[in-house]
């Protein structure tokens, strides 16, 4: 018995490692390496699969990609300083065996430029521009500073982390946006139907504007925060756990349980912040210290 | 066609939903960028009030450069008591009087309408389909298209499309009931824009070429 036993244990061990082995055999790797200026620029369009970009350590860009059959090749263009890299899907490509994963490593000053239709989008580290856009990416921004940065989804799931002096705009139709430290002179997000959760303090001055149709929209904030802030919802629930300075001369009636606009920490030094629904709730939190 | 024959072609098509067009558009980012643009344009510009009437004095003061360059020849006098009112002149007189006339009157009676008569006067159809049928007829924009194209080009995100579709549509009629209810609520006018840019981000998207 024992002997069958590891016969079988044996065959089964085999056949696992024959059909993994076929499966890394059907991927390609490829590695493409590009000189650049500063304030390089790369646009990578992917339909099928992910992208993530990190910082090199000079001035040359790194595309390293895993080709999952055939089906699918890497075009790229080189132009003056801007690179171009494009999935190219051959008849009979599908989502499986179009799908690319990347790797690049780009300067921290280089604009970069995504687009995936169901990959997941990362990026981290920069200080160029940042421009994402898919359908129903995943997107995840974290670690940059003083860029602007762009993000388009129709329903994907949207995550910015760290990121300071930022000029953010975030447009999701229906995915969940949520911002963790997230800082700059102008931070907007607009959803349609997504929920918007804000972890942070609103910096110490900018512009912050979170605005769902009828998604939810939390605000956690910390007892130090300095921010004007006015929330208003027109069906929905709007509520505030922190006390806030009541502003005097609004353009809108205050109407308790569907509005409030007031001052928390010191007007002198503080973000405007802008909390707007139709339908959903908004909520703002006081993050207690850790 | 390139860059400068689209942009040329918009003039005449303004929706760049020709053939042509939505070639080029589907391989240049750029040119896909500013179509969504004009389409939010062409969406709001709808919403812009009116500009308000010029007062009577503007007209007298049109009408006296006129005759001080010749283009209005002061009438013959041929009455004692009415010395403007010949066969031909009187009319040239009167006119420019009418005018101003008729436009003082419109915004004596503007100005006397309820508010809220104004906004449904303004948003036709608004809290019906009929509403966003007329915004799409104005911008050329047509949903059944957009969902037909997905369903041509990737039949597995014709639902996700659909239903995204159907939220922004009630974001852009939710948006223009909180107008009408109150013209006056700047807010409310910004919500409007914010819609029409989801919604033309959610074209932008389908035309994108990252979908596959």
């Amino acid at each position: 018995m024992t002997g069958r036993v590891i016969e079988w244990a044996a065959f089964g061990l085999a056949l696992a490692t024959t059909l993994t082995a076929g499966a890394l055999a059907a991927e390609t790797h490829k590695e493409y390496r590009f000189n650049v200026g500063p304030k390089a620029g790369i646009s990578v369009n992917n339909p099928y699969g992910s992208i993530s970009v990190r910082p090199s350590t000079g001035n040359f860009i790194v595309v390293n990609a895993v080709l999952s059959s055939d089906k699918v090749e890497v075009d790229h263009n080189v132009t003056a300083n801007r690179v171009e890299v494009v999935s190219h899907l051959l008849p009979g490509a599908d989502a499986q065996s179009g799908k690319i994963e990347y790797e690049i490593l780009v300067p921290p000053d280089a604009s970069v430029t995504l687009h995936s239709s169901t990959g997941t989008l990362h990026v981290e580290k920069l200080r160029g521009d940042v421009t994402l856009e898919g359908a129903s990416a995943t997107v995840d921004v974290r670690d940059i500073a003083d860029a602007h940065v762009h993000v388009k989804t129709l329903n994907g799931p949207v995550t910015l982390t760290n990121v300071q002096q930022g000029h953010v705009e975030v447009d999701s139709l229906s995915g969940n946006v949520t911002l963790n430290e997230v800082t700059g002179p102008l931070v907007q997000v607009i959803s349609t139907s997504g929920g918007i959760s804000y972890i942070g303090d609103f910096g110490d001055s900018g512009e912050y504007r979170l605005t769902s149709h009828s998604g939810d929209i939390e605000a956690l904030v910390p007892d130090s925060t300095s921010a004007d802030v006015s929330a208003r919802s027109v069906r929905g629930e709007v509520h505030d756990d922190i006390h806030l300075q009541p502003k005097q001369h609004v353009p809108y009636v205050i109407e308790k349980g569907s509005a409030f606009w007031g001052t928390m920490g010191h007007a002198a030094v503080s973000s405007t912040v802008v909390l707007r629904s139709f339908s959903g709730k908004i909520h703002l939190r006081k993050r207690s210290a850790k | 066609m390139t860059c400068v024959e689209l942009q040329e072609s918009l003039a005449e098509n303004e929706t760049g939903s020709s053939a042509a067009q939505r070639a080029h558009l589907g391989g240049c980012p750029q040119c896909a960028a500013l179509v969504a643009e004009l389409l939010v344009i062409a969406c709001s510009a709808g919403e812009l009030r009116a500009a308000h009437e010029p007062s009577p004095r503007v007209w007298n003061s049109i009408e006296i450069a006129l005759r001080k360059e010749g283009l209005v020849r002061p009438q013959h006098r041929s009455s004692a008591f009415f010395p403007a009112l010949n066969a031909a002149g009187a009319w040239r007189w009167l006119l420019p009087l009418a005018a101003a006339l008729l436009v003082s009157a419109g915004i004596l009676v503007r100005q006397h309408l309820p508010a809220h008569q104004i906004a449904n006067n303004a948003y036709v159809g608004s809290g019906s389909s009929d509403g966003l049928e007329s915004d799409a007829a104005v911008a050329g924009l047509n949903d059944d298209d957009l969902i037909q194209e997905i369903a041509h080009q990737s039949p597995a995100l014709q639902a996700q499309y659909t239903e995204n579709l159907r939220r922004v549509n009630q974001y852009i009629l939710d948006a223009k009931s909180s107008i009408a209810a109150d013209p006056n609520d700047s807010e409310a006018h910004r919500s409007l824009m914010e819609a029409y840019e989801q919604k033309a981000m959610l074209f932008d998207l389908a035309l994108d070429r990252s979908l596959p």
